[in-house]
């Protein structure tokens, strides 16, 4: 019994992780095509992905928009986790529901009402757009985390600093900021990390000329085949990954990387 | 006096701290899809994004036309493949992690975290440079004089629900092995002590308290799913069609009324699904205890 558990846990990261290595191994690759073992290494398909300019430019859209809405993102969902974390009664659940519904909402729908919302009041900036999409998309995070962190809190604290007449805006920078910040910071990379992978409203609101790296990377595989290119354009988008997480964990540490998501 | 004046800037803190979020969400979350859901309602129009007349045709159309029943069918299918394969494999390496102390399980944790990280359109790429025509499978039967022409394995629904599969359960594991690791440790030993066997011991106490774990994610990966748009089309191929294509075909022939139809067809269908599982599962049987 205990040997089958092993092994579908084996083969559990075995299938969760064999795709991404594979495109990792891919992306170095010498020759025209893929040829397994892979008779060298070569950073021409690289070199290929940043002198595409739609590629490079998707690449750096992305990262704006990422930047961008994530720290929207980080604003606002701090401001609602600050309301909602320690209240009780019907209007705080209501509202963490409402904040915490787009986690399990059908993006694709969203992504379709907010491309219809925008034609209906008479267009809206794919940039913009985008940054609204992801921002709201990416807040639930934020809230999770800086709750979490909230509630680690004692409201003693703040009370003190206030019966020592302190203000609202003194007692959250002086008190209560310096204690939760792993988890804006936490909350707020992983919304970074969210925006730069999204793709279910991306497909509706980016347009022609401007898109996001994984749409780039879904109309190519689509309609020009699996050209290496591809490999090495999904090698940096793994990449990136790779840096925000090393960021994270060595900020706030492993268990908010695994709490977070 | 004092202390009355206090509370009130206080409540205004508060107030104007939670509006700028709340009007977000309501002017670009909550209004749109009001919107959406009042467009279902409408014919369509040439020349505008919908007809002034208000008909239900849409929606008739779904309920009736043997098209949405074999689309509506399929997706439903491919997400049950989904969840009970997710549900074997995600168990069994919670079952297996859950035990292990916890600077290695938030190790072996966050392998499978970072994945999810990665954006499903590079997950499926993934595959079809596995699965593919000129991915590693075919490559190294061919190199082995296996075979002489590439199979063809993507395009199915197979490649689909098997694909999907490996980019969901990240999401059941962590459910489920924040579940396991969270049951008290004397309930397993009270119901050894009371001499139940191993298998029973987990009928009557462990499966019933990792059920919110179970059911979270398996809400988690059936929403999911229904989602899943790219990774269809890049797994499926153009004639493996799920209900969510066709949110997405009829967008592309500018049909928005119908569009936005087949979008609250794809909520109800999420929220009977979710129902479903909540009640299979029950999970709220366990609040209370523990």
């Amino acid at each position: 019994m205990h040997i089958i558990l092993l092994l579908l846990a084996g083969l559990t990261y075995l299938l969760v992780l064999g795709p991404i290595l594979i495109v990792l191994v891919t992306a170095f690759t010498p020759t025209d095509f893929f040829v397994f073992p892979p008779p060298g290494f070569s950073l021409r398909w690289f070199e290929l992905f940043f002198n595409t300019e739609s590629l490079r430019g998707a690449f750096t859209r992305s990262i704006q928009i990422a930047i961008v809405s994530s720290l929207v993102a980080t604003l606002l969902g701090t401001m609602a986790a600050l309301f909602v974390a320690r209240r009780k009664g019907w209007t705080a659940s209501l509202l963490q529901t409402l904040f915490l519904a787009p986690l399990i909402f059908p993006a694709i729908v969203f992504g379709l009402s907010l491309l219809l919302f925008f034609k209906l009041i008479g267009g809206m900036p794919e940039f913009l757009g985008l940054v609204i999409a992801h921002a709201i998309l990416g807040m639930p995070f934020v809230i999770r985390a800086v709750s979490s962190s909230l509630l680690a809190v004692d409201p003693v604290l703040e009370e003190a600093s206030q019966s020592l007449k302190a203000g609202p805006f003194r007692t959250f920078g002086l008190v209560t900021f310096p204690l939760i910040w792993p988890g804006i910071l936490s909350g707020g990379l992983f919304a970074f990390i969210l925006s730069f992978g999204e793709l279910n409203t991306a497909l509706f609101l980016t347009g022609p000329g401007v898109t996001t790296l994984p749409i780039e990377i879904f109309s190519y595989l689509q309609f020009q085949g699996g050209q290496l290119v591809i490999a090495a354009a999904s090698a940096v988008q793994v990449g990136m990954i790779a840096i925000v997480v090393l960021v994270m964990e060595r900020l706030v540490g492993l268990g908010r990387v695994v709490r977070s998501k | 006096m004092a202390s009355g004046s206090f509370r009130l800037t206080r409540r205004w803190a508060a107030f104007a701290l939670v509006a700028p979020p709340l009007l977000v969400f309501l002017v670009f979350f909550v209004v749109p899809l009001v919107s959406l859901f009042w467009v279902s309602f409408h014919a369509p129009s040439q020349s505008e994004l919908y007809g002034p007349e208000l008909t239900l045709e849409h929606y008739a159309t779904i309920l009736t036309d043997p098209f949405y029943h074999t689309i509506i069918l399929r997706t439903l299918s491919t997400g049950a493949v989904i969840l009970a394969l997710c549900l074997v494999l995600g168990y069994a390496t919670a079952y297996v992690l859950a035990p292990l102390p916890p600077r290695k399980r938030l190790l072996l944790l966050l392998l499978l975290v970072v994945p999810l990280m990665v954006s499903n359109v590079v997950r499926a790429y993934g595959w079809i440079a596995i699965l593919g025509r000129q991915g590693l499978v075919n490559a190294v039967l061919r190199d082995t004089g296996l075979i002489e022409r590439p199979l063809l394995l993507l395009n199915s629904f197979e490649a689909v629900s098997f694909g999907l599969m490996t980019i969901m359960l990240p999401y059941m594991v962590i459910s489920v092995a924040n579940a396991l690791a969270s049951i008290d440790a004397q309930y397993k030993e009270a119901a050894q002590s009371l001499r139940a066997d191993p298998v029973r011991t987990f009928i009557h106490v462990t499966w019933p308290l990792s059920s919110p774990g179970v059911a979270s994610g398996m809400l988690l990966v059936f929403l999911l799913t229904l989602s899943a748009y790219v990774t269809i089309t890049l797994l499926g191929g153009p004639r493996m069609k799920l209900l969510v294509s066709l949110v997405f075909d009829s967008v592309g022939s500018f049909r928005w009324p119908l569009a936005a139809a087949i979008s609250f067809a794809l909520l109800v269908m999420a929220l009977i699904v979710s129902g479903l599982i909540m009640a299979l599962l029950r999970p709220q049987r366990v609040q209370g205890r523990g």
